[in-house]
């Protein structure tokens, strides 16, 4: 049907002239370093915590609090020394303190607001600090003044969790973290979401490049149509594909190393017992993400991939420069943008009928089905439908294009209609 | 459709008697008036590039683009883009991806086209020695003096039909010698008060006069002679343009297309 060595040529083509490009280097280490920032931020962001000391001044006219808020930090709380609220006023606008908070008896027994007057630094983080502080201390006060027994005090401190526990098929029972799963599933299937319009719009740029450049024209007296456009479908899927296996090797070694690392920043002997350096460092817990996802990442980026830039190519055929694609393409970005669409709704109940069949529709599959994968126990029947419809479409989708692609590289002057397409792909 | 890019949608192209077919596609080389390389790939890796999908190895790629290359005096620009090359520099790495397999049959559409005098000539050079190695050559262009000097048989096409084809010497001669040159020192204007002639390549001494309707030359001799000093007077056989104007007729041309 056609000459293997031929589009081997082509294809080898296609990939080495894009590999080596600045712009593929530099998307492909980006995103684990991207992947390895939002990960170490908890990290270093735990590192650098109080590391600027405001001082906020605190005249405490019951005698009460004050000792209560030291105890939790000495260096935030000072007392005011027999300071007047003027000469407290002066120490602010001097940035000798940050800050000053009256203790007043009223406000105590009446359980109302209290004010901090402060110079306004510090931002969010540091006013929430001390109202969650303040707030905790009045409520003892009150609460020891109430005469309420120790146990009614420590009843009134838990606030008992949910945790949850995985049962698998062999009857065990695993740590899960079902927010991080699903937290997965949606970022799997937006980069797929982005790499399918990305990597697409590259085959269909290249086709409309050389069919402006009329070097289609000799090479379609070498080769055929045919063999050109897979060879180029495949050789930029293979670009693909490489940047996605190192992506999912470098994603795999930061997950697995992320914790060890956390590790050496921090002084074992602060860690909780059974606590590990990962979780001081609320790192979230992969483990429960396996190889197969990373496997499957890749496979339905590809098959996506593949459908998806059949008809982009055939799209880049049929018009004479970018800017005309706009129209012939929303039949392309129809079933892509309501994948993403629907995306919320699977994620959020992946096992609902909803969710089976539209993640199953070889449209959706490349962005529904992997998001599915890591947040739900997706039976293997689904999975391997979904991967066989896919090869099915893009067969069709491959003749369809082809069809369209062999008349329309050699059409210049007009953009073709629907219409006109609609002919060449009966012809 | 001899680059079987185009299926005829009746009847059947046979090339040295095979069908037309990818296996065909080896045996021609195909240069379109429109130029198409890929700007940002480099010279060599696109010539093997090319050639390959024509059916070289790697190894019979390699040599025949280094040959060409030190043809043209182009050995260096092997590692360079086609972007940062020239017109006519690029017009010579096309004209080497249409040659490098060394097929039998050659499509050139306007080759000489952007090239300066130097490299048009030694385009020339090539394409001859082509023929002269019994290679087919299928030659379009609208420069007629460059098809007075390089082709054996012409084929003139008018609004897709062809309207005179044959052998260059034979359609001459059917023409007869009907076309005067002549030369003269003096006073241009005689040449306006002839009638039933048509005047070529007009300039203050020279002038290329189509004779029609069998007048008496000698006749336009005398005028001449009445006002000018007479160099040149010769009876010669049409020019190709003048056989061009004549058969395609003045009215169904754009003048600009004469070049």
């Amino acid at each position: 049907m056609f000459d293997l060595r031929k589009l081997f040529i082509i294809i080898k083509r296609e990939y080495l002239t894009r590999v080596r490009t600045k712009a593929f280097i530099i998307t492909t280490i980006l995103i684990p370093i991207g992947l390895l920032a939002v990960l170490a931020a908890p990290v270093l962001l735990q590192l650098m915590e109080s590391d600027t000391a405001y001082e906020i001044v605190i005249k405490d006219e019951t005698n009460q609090v004050y000792p209560r808020l030291a105890e939790i930090d000495s260096v935030r709380y000072v007392e005011s020394q027999g300071r007047s609220i003027e000469e407290l006023r002066t120490a602010i606008t001097k940035k000798e303190i940050e800050g000053y908070i009256v203790i007043t008896e009223e406000g105590i027994t009446s359980g109302e607001e209290f004010e901090l007057i402060y110079s306004g630094g510090g931002g969010i983080s540091l006013v929430g600090d001390i109202t969650d502080d303040i707030q905790s201390v009045i409520r003892e006060v009150r609460l020891e003044r109430a005469q309420a027994s120790k146990e009614i005090m420590a009843i009134l401190e838990t606030r008992p969790n949910l945790k949850t526990r995985k049962l698998t098929a062999e009857g065990e029972e695993e740590e899960s973290n079902t927010f991080v799963l699903f937290a997965f599933g949606y970022v799997m299937a937006f980069i797929i979401y982005a790499a399918i319009f990305g990597y697409g719009s590259y085959v269909m740029r290249s086709v409309v490049e050389e069919k402006t450049n009329r070097i289609v024209e000799i090479v379609v007296s070498s080769v055929k149509p045919f063999e050109l456009l897979l060879g180029k479908v495949l050789g930029i899927g293979a670009l693909g594909v490489t940047q996605f296996v190192i992506w999912v090797i470098a994603g795999a070694g930061i997950m697995a190393f992320i914790g060890p690392l956390a590790g050496m920043f921090i002084d074992p002997a602060s860690l909780e017992a059974g606590q590990t350096a990962a979780e001081a460092f609320n790192i979230p817990d992969f483990s429960a993400i396996g190889i197969d996802v990373g496997i499957y990442f890749i496979l339905f980026f590809l098959l996506g991939y593949l459908i998806y830039s059949a008809i982009l190519a055939a799209v880049g055929s049929a018009v004479d420069s970018e800017a005309d694609t706009q129209q012939l393409m929303i039949p392309v970005t129809i079933p892509v943008i309501l994948a993403i669409v629907m995306l919320p709704k699977v994620a959020t109940d992946p096992d609902s009928l909803f969710s089976v069949i539209s993640s199953i529709i070889p449209f959706f599959s490349p962005i529904l089905m992997i998001a599915r994968i890591p947040i739900t126990d997706v039976p293997f029947w689904e999975i391997g439908l979904s991967i066989l419809l896919m090869i099915g479409t893009f067969l069709g989708c491959l003749a369809l294009a082809a069809k369209i692609y062999k008349t329309g590289i050699l059409m210049y002057g007009k953009k073709a209609s629907f219409k006109e397409i609609a002919k060449w792909i009966r012809q | 459709m001899i680059n079987h890019i185009l299926i005829p949608d009746s009847g059947s192209i046979t090339i040295n008697g095979i069908e037309a077919s990818p296996e065909t596609q080896k045996m021609v080389g195909y240069m379109p008036e429109e130029r198409g390389l890929y700007k940002k790939m480099k010279v060599g890796e696109q010539l093997m590039y090319l050639s390959q999908l024509k059916g070289l190895t790697a190894a019979e790629a390699d040599k025949a683009i280094k040959y060409w290359l030190d043809r043209f005096q182009a050995a260096d620009w092997y590692n360079k883009e086609i972007n940062e090359l020239s017109k006519g520099m690029s017009q010579k790495v096309q004209f080497i991806a249409t040659i490098a397999h060394d097929p039998d049959i050659y499509i050139f559409d306007e080759p000489f086209s952007g090239l300066d005098p130097i490299n048009s000539e030694m385009l020339k050079e090539i394409v001859i020695e082509l023929r002269d190695k019994d290679k087919t050559i299928l030659f379009s262009t609208h420069r007629m003096e460059q098809v007075e000097q390089m082709c054996d048989d012409i084929c003139l096409f008018n609004n897709g039909k062809a309207v005179l084809k044959g052998d260059l010497r034979e359609i001459k001669k059917k023409f007869g010698k009907n076309t005067i040159n002549i030369e003269f020192q003096g006073d241009p204007g005689f040449l306006d008060d002839l009638d039933g002639v048509r005047i070529n390549n007009r300039s203050a001494n020279f002038a290329e006069i189509r004779v029609k309707d069998d007048q008496d030359m000698q006749s336009i001799l005398k005028h001449a002679m009445q006002s000018t000093e007479i160099y040149k007077f010769e009876r010669v056989e049409p020019s190709l343009t003048e056989i061009f104007i004549s058969t395609v007729g003045e009215d169904n041309i754009n003048p600009k297309e004469l070049g």
